[in-house]
């Protein structure tokens, strides 16, 4: 498809620019807040722990709009700069898990035989446990790091992927046109990459828009019970985690993660589905 | 006529296709094979059009793609251009490609939807170095011309066009290599009667331009009548008969020809008044389990305790009109 068409595709869908703009948004806040915020989001001062955001009626301390945490820490700052590490967690996740779940998809889907099954009987087994057991084992045996936390999400992301591009890939290796591509002379690695990918897009796209939601939702609850982001770098979860026992004293610690994380999935969710209409040739608009 | 082994550009050699049914679930075990193309001789000579029609399921488009090599033959002999395409591999095999070509059934499965015409009709320039960039959208352009579509569609989708258009597009797309034989696989069955005659027409008009050669499977009779040089008539999986187009609609010798061209109905109310179908008892046999001897023997009005026992020869009963019956 022509980039001018996307681009014109994409403007007319009003899902996939809500979810877009926001998303832009969001990334672009997180990925510059520590040019700007005048706080460290990891130095804690605990004279001012807790104290309330400084538009409250009864007062609050200049210069925290959402607060302080437990700690004395700014929460908008480590809000932006925790958010920024689940941004990138999800981001590389979300590529790799995208980019070998299309792959062995389209292998396996191909070529069938005894390599498909043992994949599927591998993926079957990765299903069959909760991703967030196998994450917290994985993570508990290797120790918390950012990059155990990336290796773990990607070994069960690619999953799912490849289930989805495997059944586009059944789909079309029996259609006709796959035959003329054969007759034609084309290679298996062409039929693979120009004829069966790009009908396996539409679904990779919405796939890795969703997974990218979840994807965070993941690492937040792992960082949440202690085995994702080390402490004392902030990321979502932690800061709901830490602020949890304060609920009821001080809701702000917990609440501004709350909405930030609720917010950014949606906007990936609005994204994938507006992608289906803006990938589909057969939408004129 | 000349005689065939002179100036064929194709020939098929004892061709045989058999399909494997398997049963279990891990451990595949072979039960029994679907003959569906059971021992085929023949030539396709150069310049000619060679119609190939039974009914459904007689293995016809299955010759088809086992002569382009598409299912890889169980055994037979296909020589083209001096060589035994069923015993060419890889490379030297998708070079040959670019020498024959193929034109699909249903013009809505054979066109990738998410590709542009461009792309389309481009691509067997791209797999065979033939052209790049700017060359080759000048060939599409140049090939949409010759089928007769406006060379601006480059940038379209498949779905944006009619039938026949689309067929255009396949048709365009098997000429971008200038192949010498071009198999045509029922390519009107999909189409409106009114589209069918401008594909017909369309695939006339290339073949004295370009020199083709075609194959032309088809099971409308009257199509083939139109169109073809010589006829082969199949009936589960064995040509019956073959020979010059007009031998086999005025003198049919073999009984299942004599059927099948009785079923046509003639755009004459008093001639058609007098036609006399001949009906075949019965269905045809499963391909799995062909009747012994002559496989049409459970169906045919002329039986006889050899038709059972005896395969009959394909032999020449004269003036090269094949046929393989033991009546005739």
């Amino acid at each position: 498809m022509k980039f001018s068409t996307l681009l014109r595709k994409m403007s007319k869908s009003i899902l996939f620019m809500v979810g877009f703009s926001l998303i832009v948004l969001i990334i672009l806040t997180c990925a510059t807040s520590s040019s700007w915020t005048q706080w460290s989001p990891t130095i804690s001062k605990l004279t001012e722990r807790l104290r309330e955001p400084d538009w409250f009626a009864n007062g609050g301390l200049a210069g925290h709009p959402l607060g302080t945490d437990p700690l004395g820490r700014d929460v908008l700052t480590r809000l932006l700069q925790g958010g920024w590490t689940s941004l990138q967690i999800a981001f590389i996740v979300t590529l790799i898990s995208m980019s070998i779940g299309a792959f062995v998809g389209l292998i396996t889907g191909y070529f069938g035989g005894v390599f498909d099954m043992i994949v599927m009987r591998i993926c079957d087994v990765l299903m069959s446990i909760p991703n967030i057991m196998l994450a917290l084992c994985v993570v508990a045996i290797l120790g918390s790091s950012m990059f155990n936390l990336i290796f773990t999400l990607t070994a069960i992301g690619w999953v799912s992927t490849a289930r989805i591009v495997r059944s586009v890939a059944l789909k079309t290796k029996h259609q006709e046109f796959i035959s003329a591509s054969k007759v034609l002379g084309a290679s298996t690695w062409r039929i693979l990459w120009k004829e069966m990918f790009p009908n396996a897009i539409t679904q990779l796209m919405i796939a890795a828009s969703a997974y990218f939601g979840g994807t965070i939702l993941v690492e937040t609850n792992l960082s949440y019970l202690g085995m994702g982001v080390p402490v004392p770098q902030p990321s979502w979860g932690n800061m709901i985690s830490d602020g949890r026992q304060y609920l009821a004293a001080a809701p702000w610690v917990v609440i501004a993660p709350g909405i930030a994380l609720m917010l950014t999935v949606l906007a990936f969710n609005f994204m994938g589905d507006g992608i289906r209409d803006v990938f589909d040739p057969r939408n004129k608009n | 006529m000349a005689n065939p082994q002179d100036t064929a550009l194709i020939e098929v050699r004892g061709l045989k296709k058999y399909f494997p049914i398997t049963q279990g679930i891990i451990f595949q075990r072979k039960v029994a094979d679907v003959k569906a193309v059971d021992g085929l001789n023949f030539a396709i000579k150069k310049g000619e059009t060679l119609g190939l029609v039974g009914e459904s399921g007689c293995g016809k488009s299955t010759t088809g793609r086992a002569i382009l090599q598409l299912y890889r033959p169980t055994a037979g002999e296909v020589i083209f251009q001096g060589k035994d395409l069923v015993k060419l591999q890889g490379e030297e095999l998708r070079k040959m490609r670019r020498n024959m070509q193929m034109i699909f059934q249903d013009p809505y499965a054979s066109l990738n939807p998410r590709m542009t015409v461009g792309d389309i009709i481009g691509e067997p320039l791209e797999v065979h170095n033939i052209a790049k960039g700017k060359e080759k959208k000048e060939r599409v352009q140049e090939l949409l011309k010759i089928v007769g579509l406006n060379p601006y569609f480059v940038n379209r989708y498949p779905h944006e066009f009619s039938g026949g258009q689309r067929q255009r597009i396949g048709v365009a797309r098997a000429l971008a290599v200038q192949p010498d034989f071009i198999v045509c696989d029922e390519p009107i069955s999909a189409l409106d009667v009114s589209i069918q005659a401008q594909i017909i027409n369309l695939l006339e008009e290339l073949q004295t331009k370009f020199n083709l050669t075609y194959l032309f499977i088809a099971h409308d009779l009257s199509v083939v009548r139109h169109i073809s040089d010589r006829i082969a008539v199949m009936y589960l999986g064995k040509i019956v008969e073959l020979t010059d187009r007009n031998a086999l609609y005025n003198n049919p010798l073999h009984p299942y020809t004599k059927a099948l061209l009785s079923a046509v109905p003639i755009p004459d109310p008093v001639v058609e008044e007098k036609r006399e179908r001949i009906i075949l008892v019965g269905d045809v046999p499963s391909p799995v389990r062909p009747p012994s001897g002559c496989h049409f023997h459970t169906r045919c009005p002329l039986v006889m305790d050899k038709c059972k026992k005896d395969d009959p020869e394909f032999r020449n009963a004269g003036a090269e009109h094949w046929v393989a019956c033991h009546a005739v």
